[in-house]
């Protein structure tokens, strides 16, 4: 099966489990949205997918190759992580070098057509560039890189506006053009949200969700009125999370949704990814 | 193979080029004290300095180290296994400790040749002559370093500070242990013994021979025992 397989991954640290017995599946040609809250576990699970950490049990497949210390995954994945593991005293196009031998699938003509767009100045070395830009670079890195599954670990961190637009652009027309699947581990879910198909959401080290967006936002709707109207039509439905403000309410529901009462002051509005998002995490998933 | 190639490739080439800033500096700073000191006594035939391959101990121990410390990260990054950095890293070391080694008993015995005052390490301890086995000596003894620096910061690594502390004080006690029975506990003869194996083991045979196949045994396997340990280690070692 073309997909990264996660089977019943557990990973704890001393006496905090931030894994717990995960299980879940990112299909080839599809760009998923790995959400989760602060410490919920998607960079602990992105390190054991990148083999970077290991996990206490299960078991994770790459095109149903073992990703474990397997040199024949190595060119079927990459990894952009948050954290800065490329050797900082090289000048940024002695990388591009490097990455070009170490990968037969490195596209270094386009890695410096990318640096160019991004203004990044390939004569600096890593430690030279300010956050931003070394973001870029390893942005620019993974971009170049026609490996079926790219992983990016909040790749817009320390990128302003004008780099987030430009990065998200490429971003889609390298989806367009190669055959990948994409995973983008963020926090900033708005600016996500038109371009991810799936989303997975995990909190605290257990996978919530796996669902595509469309049916997410279908299924996710907003009941606003009078609490009393709004409790007696959610009282057999999928809340949530709640808001209040003096007798009004807003209740969150995931699910079909049903006729309003005749005469009711009830409102139904569509819900944002963010805000399910909130209200998921909000409430643990149960 | 390939990617294997490629890997040790990284490694050498990214370490080569300092080892000549090394010789650069350490030869400049010899020469320095060298003027200095014959400025300053009026005495050229006696200003100078012995064993520079001291200051080859403390590269290929910072070798040793940083080979972890930096290197991993960036292979780990492209993706590599840790089989696969544990080999870059033993041929990176193998690579530079041959040369040099090379470059110190070459200019070891020639600074003795031509400035008989200066003795190089294995000069004071097995004599001049020999290249062959001094090179050899010296290489071992530099992989020995790189493995035992290897091995120990991947330790420090694998067990965080605290338990790190506790080890090292625990390798001071042991070694204060083992001094005091020998002094103290050990039958003398046992001692003795211990002793003799230990000269033999650096190739001083009975008689004023000296066999140079056994300190470069001795170093051979101390090297494998300290590879062991740190490839043992790096199999478990993750990305902080």
């Amino acid at each position: 099966m073309n997909a990264i397989q996660i089977n019943n991954v557990t990973k704890r640290y001393r006496d905090v489990t931030a894994l717990d017995h995960i299980s879940c599946s990112f299909e080839h040609g599809k760009i998923y949205g790995f959400l989760g809250r602060n410490g919920a576990g998607k960079s602990t699970l992105i390190n054991i997918i990148a083999n970077r950490i290991f996990a206490d049990d299960g078991t994770i497949l790459i095109d149903g190759l073992p990703a474990k210390e397997n040199m024949d995954v190595h060119e079927k994945i990459f990894c952009m992580s948050e954290a800065d593991l490329y050797d900082s005293s090289l000048k940024i196009k002695d990388l591009f070098k490097w990455i070009d031998r170490f990968y037969d699938s490195f596209d270094a003509e386009k890695a410096f057509q990318i640096a160019d767009k991004f203004h990044l100045d390939v004569n600096k070395r890593f430690k030279a560039l300010s956050k931003g830009y070394q973001s870029i670079f390893k942005l620019t890195a993974a971009l170049s890189l026609n490996v079926p599954y790219l992983i990016f670990d909040e790749p817009v961190l320390g990128l302003d506006a004008n780099h987030r637009e430009l990065f998200y652009d490429l971003l889609l027309k390298n989806f367009e053009s190669n055959d990948q699947t994409i995973i983008i581990a963020t926090h900033l879910i708005e600016e996500v949200a038109n371009i991810i198909e799936e989303v997975v959401l995990i909190d605290e080290g257990k996978l919530l969700l796996q669902e595509s967006v469309d049916t997410l936002l279908e299924s996710g709707y907003c009941v606003s009125g009078l609490a009393s109207e709004v409790d007696h039509y959610c009282q057999d439905k999928n809340v949530i999370g709640n808001d209040e403000l003096g007798g009004l309410k807003l209740s969150y529901v995931i699910g079909e949704k049903t006729q309003l009462p005749q005469g009711s002051n009830l409102q139904i509005t569509s819900m944002n990814l963010q805000k399910l998002f909130v209200k998921l995490t909000e409430k643990g998933g149960e | 193979m390939k990617k294997l190639n490629t890997l040790i490739q990284y490694e050498c080439t990214t370490s080569f080029k300092y080892i000549w800033l090394f010789y650069a500096i350490e030869y400049a700073i010899v020469l320095l004290i060298y003027v200095i000191v014959a400025v300053l006594t009026g005495d050229p035939k006696n200003a100078g300095t012995n064993c520079l391959e001291m200051n080859t101990f403390i590269y290929v121990g910072i070798l040793g180290a940083l080979g972890y410390s930096e290197d991993f990260k960036m292979m780990i990054q492209n993706g590599f296994t840790r089989k696969y950095i544990f080999t870059a890293s033993f041929v990176m070391f193998a690579f530079i400790g041959g040369i040099m080694s090379l470059v110190d008993t070459v200019t070891g015995n020639l600074l003795h040749y031509f400035l008989p005052n200066y003795s190089s390490l294995f000069g004071v301890i097995y004599g001049y002559g020999d290249i062959l086995p001094n090179w050899l000596w010296l290489f071992l003894l530099y992989m020995l370093t790189c493995s035992l620096f290897y091995l120990a910061v991947l330790t420090v690594h694998k067990l965080e500070k605290t338990l790190s502390l506790c080890l090292g004080v625990v390798l001071v006690g042991v070694i204060l242990l083992a001094v005091a029975l020998f002094r103290y506990v050990l039958p003398q003869s046992l001692v003795d013994d211990i002793s003799e194996l230990a000269t033999r083991a650096m190739g001083f045979m009975g008689g004023g021979t000296v066999n140079y196949l056994f300190p470069l045994l001795t170093l051979f396997l101390l090297t494998a025992v300290f590879s062991l340990g740190a490839y043992r280690i790096i199999r478990r070692t993750e990305v902080k």
